[in-house]
């Protein structure tokens, strides 16, 4: 009882004890989702990990880093999208305010790399609440829109500001330093050189990633994301439960926003050079894509997406001019088959499913009486008199 | 006793449809207050507006001493504001705030998180109760899992006071229609109200289904929740309310004890309409 007064907040109403305990659920590998999520997990995180020491080569390393910044927006937005069910179309907004701040910063004002990461999580937050504060009192619909322009215009003003370097953009980004020792210095391990720094990005990305897979896991499972998936739900009947729904909508858009940013200065500082041409529109729909293609609201589903939004057109780099098009009739086929994604949100293990147990069947012993209608008859009621309306 | 809510010539319009005419009533601590009226009489319309949902266009709500409708200064009228800055929270009091002061409801049509389990339902329900921290979230701290644990086993209180037996696993739309009834009354009783608005909690309902339901409407009362219900079935209502408000055409006709509502002339017309044989 004491817990619960610590836990609860003053309140007049309390639940009765429950009836009965309720036997711990299992926690095994095979026998729990979550253990086996745990799991899966893991595995795919040794496997990301082992990547580099199986094949280190520039070509490869590269485009297996921006998968990861690819997978990285792709989670971002799907606590937007996927969690609070608010339509962004310009999300790669944020990740241009990212990359741009971080780019500014450290190259005209010649800042350390953490101090551009503060300025680049202010920045985000401060573009999250001009944008998100007016817009999300109102429907979603509108905040398509808002976003959708607000996109162009990040992208426009990258493109025509003396400080952001016009068309050309930024060049020169320095990388993380530690002390003396900065990623573009290297070092050998175990006999095997790590010359290259994208090598050292890529597990800066994994390492981001895994904190980003928990932390977004662990918010959803809270107070807060039972509350964005209650507005995504049904947006009146969690203002009936007590939730304020703007704070709810507000609080998901501006950790996006964050996250995107991260992202932004991850890939600025391991491409060294941004421009324009990166921000366009058909990157914020490549990510949208990616999360509902992959599953809303299911981190495995995203992560799945966005590896396939990434890594689909390089694999089918053979096909030269036709790569888009085959890419297209790729994801038409899997909308057709899985509409609610390749790893929908509300997916159980198959051998972990449930079926409804039938309801108890009507006998005699459960009917009540029907003495107690009886005093009541004589009563007007409308079912009654239906017909005699007329 | 003192009156928990008290609602004051409520009128809503839309556009030229008056859906709630001058409505006044008074819901005291710990009583069943029961709303009929015929199909349209706008006592939905009466309900939102008294939660919240809807601005009324004139009236006065009070719920436990403190206002739901608020005054708007005469000059956003004048310059066509007032849409703009309540749909902005300025000059209005939120659904989320109304809850927090002790109102819960239920909706007409069940309107159940379709993509969250039963339990996930219910203690969803508790958040404007729990003491859980964005910091606290992300880290796990041992608050954090005192507060989920107590939320849980609320929330299994609340699930079996209500009588719910199936899985508190499965997703709402796994249920049957009348443990998605239930699960709804255990949503809104986790929000810890002092008053509840029930919408037709026993439409779709079969007999058993409505008996039982009689049953938890006289126990959430014995917990002193005042409880509102709108409902169409005579035998339920004359059976469980101690008061009844009678509504047509979002007028109040009748307000009393159910033996003298029942023999009220304007309440058996507005029911049977008059016979118009008779009239000619
Ligand atoms: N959002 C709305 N816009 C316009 N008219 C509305 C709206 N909501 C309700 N009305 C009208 O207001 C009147 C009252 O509706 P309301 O839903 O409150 O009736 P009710 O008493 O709840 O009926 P029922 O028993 O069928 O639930 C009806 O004439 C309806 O058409
Ligand atoms: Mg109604």
């Amino acid at each position: 009882m004491r817990d619960l007064d610590l836990a609860l907040k003053h309140v007049p109403l309390r639940a009765p004890a429950p009836l009965f305990e309720r036997p711990q659920p299992p926690k095994g590998v095979f026998t729990s989702q979550r253990g086996f999520m745990r799991a899966l997990g893991l595995l795919a995180v040794l496997l990301v990990a082992v990547l580099p020491f199986m094949d280190a080569s520039r070509y490869t390393m590269s485009i297996a880093t921006s998968a990861l910044i690819y997978v990285m927006l792709c989670m971002g937005l799907n606590v937007v999208v996927g969690y609070a069910g608010l339509l962004d179309l310009g999300y790669i907004a944020f990740f241009a305010v990212g990359a741009y701040v971080s780019g500014i910063f450290t190259t005209v004002l010649g800042w350390p790399m953490w101090a551009a990461l503060i300025a680049t999580i202010i920045a985000c937050i401060t573009a999250g609440i001009i944008i998100g504060a007016p817009t999300l009192r109102l429907r979603s619909d509108y905040l398509a829109i808002v976003t959708l322009g607000f996109g162009e215009i990040i992208r426009i003003t990258a493109n025509n500001l003396k400080i952001t370097g016009g068309p050309s953009g930024i060049h020169g980004i320095p990388s993380w330093s530690f002390g003396p020792w900065s990623f573009d210095d290297g070092f050998s391990l175990l006999g095997i050189d790590f010359p290259e720094r994208v090598v050292f990005y890529y597990f800066v990305a994994l390492v981001v990633i895994v904190v980003g897979v928990i932390g977004a896991g662990r918010l959803a499972k809270g107070r807060l994301g039972r509350a964005w998936k209650a507005v995504r739900d049904d947006e009146d009947a969690a203002e009936a439960m007590g939730i304020n729904t703007y704070i709810a909508k507000i609080s998901a858009y501006i950790i996006g926003a964050v996250w995107a940013g991260m992202a932004g200065q991850l890939m600025a500082t391991h491409l060294s050079a941004i421009s324009p041409n990166s921000f366009q529109f058909l990157y914020s729909a490549l990510i949208l894509m990616a999360v509902v293609l992959g599953g809303m609201g299911s981190t495995p589903g995203v992560i799945i997406g966005a590896l396939f939004v990434s890594l689909a057109p390089e694999l089918l780099r053979d096909f030269a001019e036709w790569r888009y098009l085959i890419f297209g009739v790729l994801l038409v086929v899997v909308m057709l088959f899985r509409p609610s994604g390749l790893w929908p949100a509300t997916a159980v293990l198959p051998w972990l499913r449930r079926s409804r147990p039938t309801p108890p069947a009507f006998t005699e012993a459960t009917a009540v009486p029907a003495s107690i209608m009886e005093s009541v008859d004589g009563t007007p009621t409308t079912d009654a008199h239906e017909g005699d309306r007329a | 006793m003192s009156a928990l809510l008290e609602v004051r010539d409520l009128r809503l319009q839309f556009g030229g449809v008056t859906a709630v005419d001058g409505l006044s009533f008074e819901v005291r601590e710990g009583e069943i207050l029961a709303v009929i009226g015929p199909n349209g009489a706008g006592k939905t319309s009466a309900f939102n507006c008294i939660s919240g949902f809807y601005l009324p266009t004139a009236g006065a709500v009070v719920f436990d001493g403190k206002a739901i409708v608020r005054a708007v200064p005469e000059l956003w009228r004048r310059l066509g504001l007032v849409n703009l800055l309540q749909s902005f929270g300025l000059y209005r009091v939120l659904p989320s705030r109304v809850t927090k002061w002790g109102m819960a409801r239920t909706f007409q049509n069940l309107r159940l998180f379709r993509e969250l389990s039963v339990l996930e339902n219910v203690t969803t329900a508790m958040h404007a109760n729990l003491r859980e921290g964005f910091w606290a979230t992300l880290l796990h701290t041992p608050g954090y899992r005192r507060a989920e644990a107590a939320c849980v086993r609320e929330a299994r209180g609340w699930l079996d006071f209500v009588g719910f037996e199936d899985d508190e696993q499965l997703y709402v739309t796994q249920l049957p229609y009348g443990e998605q009834r239930r699960v709804e009354i255990a949503r809104a009783l986790a929000t810890s109200p002092k008053l509840l608005l029930l919408d037709e909690p026993a439409a779709g309902l079969n007999f058993n289904e409505k008996q039982a339901l009689m049953r938890l409407i006289r126990k959430i009362r014995g917990l002193g929740v005042a409880v509102v219900l709108i409902e169409h079935d005579m035998g339920l209502v004359m059976e469980l309310a101690e008061r009844i408000v009678v509504l047509n055409y979002g007028k109040e006709i009748a307000d009393g004890a159910p033996e003298v509502v029942k023999r009220d002339p304007a309440v058996i017309e507005a029911y049977l309409g008059v016979d118009e044989s008779e009239d000619a």
